[in-house]
C-alpha cells in the first residue's frame, strides 16, 4: 500500500506533491493550533520582548508536556502565567489566574480527589508575586500575614484569586504612594514636610472611610473629598506661609503609613 | 413635587342623559365623576389614564372663608384629537397647576366632566386618578454636605511653596481607586480548614498539627469521619 502511494506521488507533478505532503505533515503534527495559541497569548499580553516571550511560552509548554516536574517549576510556571496580564485587564487576568490555579492544583503528589492549592504553594506564590512587583520583604510582610494560610491547608479558587489580585493591586498602590511622596516633596533632593504628608494621608483616609451607602453615592462623596480644591485647602491649612524648617518625613515612613491604610482594609483570611 | 398622591374618594360616574335613564336605550355622551378630598389641598398635579374620553372639563370646589364656591379650572381639554379615532384613547395625562385657569388652592372637591361625542365607543371613562399636592418648603431630602462644598472658594488660596494640588490629588485618587478595587474583590470565601477531612486522607503529622494548633476535636466526630480507617485513630488517641 505504501509503495503504491509513493509511486503515485512520483508520477504526479513534483511541486504539488511536495506541497501536499507539507500540509499533511503540518496537520498531523498539530502545529497550526500550537502556533495560533502562541500568537493569541502574544497579542493578549503584548510584551516588550516578543521573541523572549515566545521562547518562554514554548519552554513552559514542553516542560508541561513532560508531566510534572518539581513544585518549584510549577510555581515559576504559574507566576509566568500571572505576569502576562495586568490586573486592570480584568478578563485576561482572571483567565490567567485560572490557568495558574490549575497548574498549582495538579502539581506535587497526587491529591486523591481533594481540590485546591496547597497552602505552602499559595504562600510561596504570593511571596514571589510581591517581590516581582517591586515590593520589599518588610513592606509586603504585614499584607502577607493577613492573607496567607497554613502549609497544610487547602486554598479554594476564590481565595486564590482574591490573594493574587490583592498582591498585584498592592504593588501598584505602593508605586503610586511613591509618586505621591515625590509630588508632596516637590523638591527632589529634600524630604517632604511631615505636616504636609500627614495632611495628604488624612485626606486619603477620610475618603476611604466614607460611610456605607449605595455604591454610586459613596464614590461621589469620596471623590469630592479628594478633589484638587479640597487637597489644596487641606495643605494650605497645615502649612500657612513659607516655613521650611518643620520636621520632615522620609520616603520609607510615608510608604509604610500609606501601606498601613491599605492593609487595614484587607480581610484577614480565616 | 410630592411623591405620594393625596388620599381621596372617587365616586362612581354619573351619566347625564336626556329623558328617562331606564327606558332610553341610547348610550350617554357625558359622565360626571366627583372626587372628594379628605382635607383642603393646594393641587400641584392631577394625573390619570384615559379610556376613550374625548374632552375633559375640571371644576373645583374651593373653600373660602365661610362659603364654598365652584370654579372651572379646565374647560373642554382635548384628550382625543379625533373622537372617532383611537389616538389618545389609552394615553396617560397629567394636568399641572400652571395649565389651570384659576389657582387650585384650598380645594375640597374635584368634579371631572367627561365628554365623548362619538357613538363609536361603547363606554368611556378615566382611570387611575391621582391628585398631588404642592411640595412643602422644608422637604425631608437634604442636600448632602459634600455636595454643597463642591464649588471652589472665591478667594484663591496662597499656594506658595505648596506642592501642586492637581498632581497630589490625582495620585490620591488612584490610590483610593486601587483600594476600592481590592475591597470590591473581597469574597466571603474561607479556607474551610476541615474541608480535607475526607475519608482517611490526612497524614499523621497533619492530624497532629491540627491538635497542636489548639483545636478541640471530639473523638466521636473523628470516628464518624474516619469510619473506614480505624488504624488512623491509633495515631491520635
Amino acid at each position: 500500500m505504501a509503495e503504491k502511494r509513493r509511486a503515485g506521488a512520483v508520477m504526479s507533478d513534483s511541486a504539488s506533491a511536495k506541497c501536499e505532503s507539507d500540509r499533511e505533515f503540518l496537520s498531523q503534527a498539530g502545529v497550526s493550533a500550537l502556533l495560533r495559541a502562541a500568537l493569541l497569548k502574544l497579542v493578549e499580553s503584548r510584551p516588550e520582548d516578543p521573541v523572549g516571550f515566545l521562547a518562554e511560552h514554548f519552554a513552559h509548554l514542553s516542560s508541561e508536556a513532560d508531566d510534572g516536574g518539581s513544585e518549584h517549576q510549577a510555581v515559576s510556571r504559574a507566576l509566568w502565567h500571572l505576569s502576562l496580564a495586568h490586573h486592570s485587564q480584568r478578563s485576561a487576568f482572571n483567565s490567567n489566574i485560572r490557568v495558574a490555579y490549575e497548574l498549582l492544583t495538579q502539581c506535587g503528589r497526587r491529591q486523591r480527589g481533594v481540590g485546591g492549592v496547597r497552602g505552602r504553594l499559595y504562600t510561596e506564590t504570593l511571596q514571589c508575586l510581591c517581590s516581582e512587583g517591586g515590593l520589599s520583604g518588610t513592606t509586603a510582610a504585614p499584607l502577607l500575614r493577613r492573607i496567607q494560610c497554613h502549609d497544610f491547608e487547602s486554598v479554594p479558587f476564590e481565595l486564590f484569586r482574591q490573594g493574587v489580585l490583592t498582591c498585584s493591586v498592592f504593588a501598584d498602590y505602593i508605586r503610586k504612594s511613591q509618586c505621591l511622596y515625590a509630588a508632596v516633596a516637590s523638591v527632589p533632593d529634600r524630604p517632604a514636610e511631615r505636616t504636609l504628608c500627614q495632611a495628604v494621608l488624612a485626606t486619603l483616609l477620610e475618603a476611604l472611610e466614607t460611610a456605607d451607602g449605595a455604591d454610586v453615592a459613596r464614590y461621589l462623596e469620596a471623590s469630592a473629598k479628594i478633589s484638587p480644591a479640597k487637597v489644596a485647602q487641606a495643605m494650605a491649612e497645615v502649612h500657612p506661609g513659607k516655613q521650611q524648617d518643620g520636621p520632615t518625613m522620609d520616603a520609607q515612613e510615608f510608604e509604610d503609613a500609606a501601606a498601613a491604610l491599605f492593609i487595614a482594609r484587607v480581610r484577614m483570611v480565616t | 413635587m410630592s411623591a405620594e398622591a393625596v388620599s381621596c374618594t372617587i365616586k362612581s360616574p354619573v351619566a347625564l342623559q336626556i329623558g328617562d335613564a331606564v327606558s332610553d336605550s341610547s348610550r350617554p355622551g357625558v359622565y360626571i365623576t366627583d372626587i372628594t378630598l379628605a382635607e383642603p389641598v393646594n393641587i400641584q398635579e392631577i394625573s390619570f389614564k384615559n379610556y376613550y374620553t374625548a374632552y375633559l372639563t375640571v371644576r373645583l370646589q374651593q373653600r373660602e372663608e365661610s362659603s364654598a364656591k365652584w370654579v372651572t379650572c379646565l374647560r373642554n381639554y382635548c384628550l382625543m384629537d379625533n373622537p372617532h379615532a383611537e389616538a389618545g384613547s389609552h394615553d396617560y395625562f397629567s394636568i399641572y397647576r400652571q395649565q389651570m385657569l384659576t389657582e387650585p388652592d384650598n380645594v375640597t372637591t374635584v368634579r371631572l366632566i367627561l365628554r365623548q361625542p362619538s357613538s363609536e365607543w361603547l363606554n368611556f371613562s378615566i382611570e387611575e386618578i391621582n391628585i398631588y399636592s404642592c411640595a412643602k418648603e422644608d422637604s425631608e431630602r437634604d442636600v448632602p454636605a459634600w455636595l454643597s462644598t463642591l464649588t471652589p472658594v472665591e478667594e484663591p488660596l496662597d499656594l506658595n511653596g505648596l506642592p501642586d494640588p492637581e498632581t497630589v490629588s490625582s495620585s490620591i485618587q488612584q490610590m483610593w481607586a486601587l483600594t476600592e478595587i481590592m475591597q470590591a474583590s473581597q469574597t466571603a470565601a474561607s479556607i474551610g480548614r476541615f474541608d480535607r477531612l475526607a475519608r482517611g486522607q490526612l497524614s499523621i503529622t497533619e492530624k497532629q498539627n491540627i491538635i497542636l494548633n489548639g483545636i478541640l476535636i471530639e473523638t466521636e466526630l473523628l470516628r464518624d469521619l474516619y469510619s473506614t480507617d480505624r488504624e488512623d485513630l491509633s495515631g491520635l488517641c
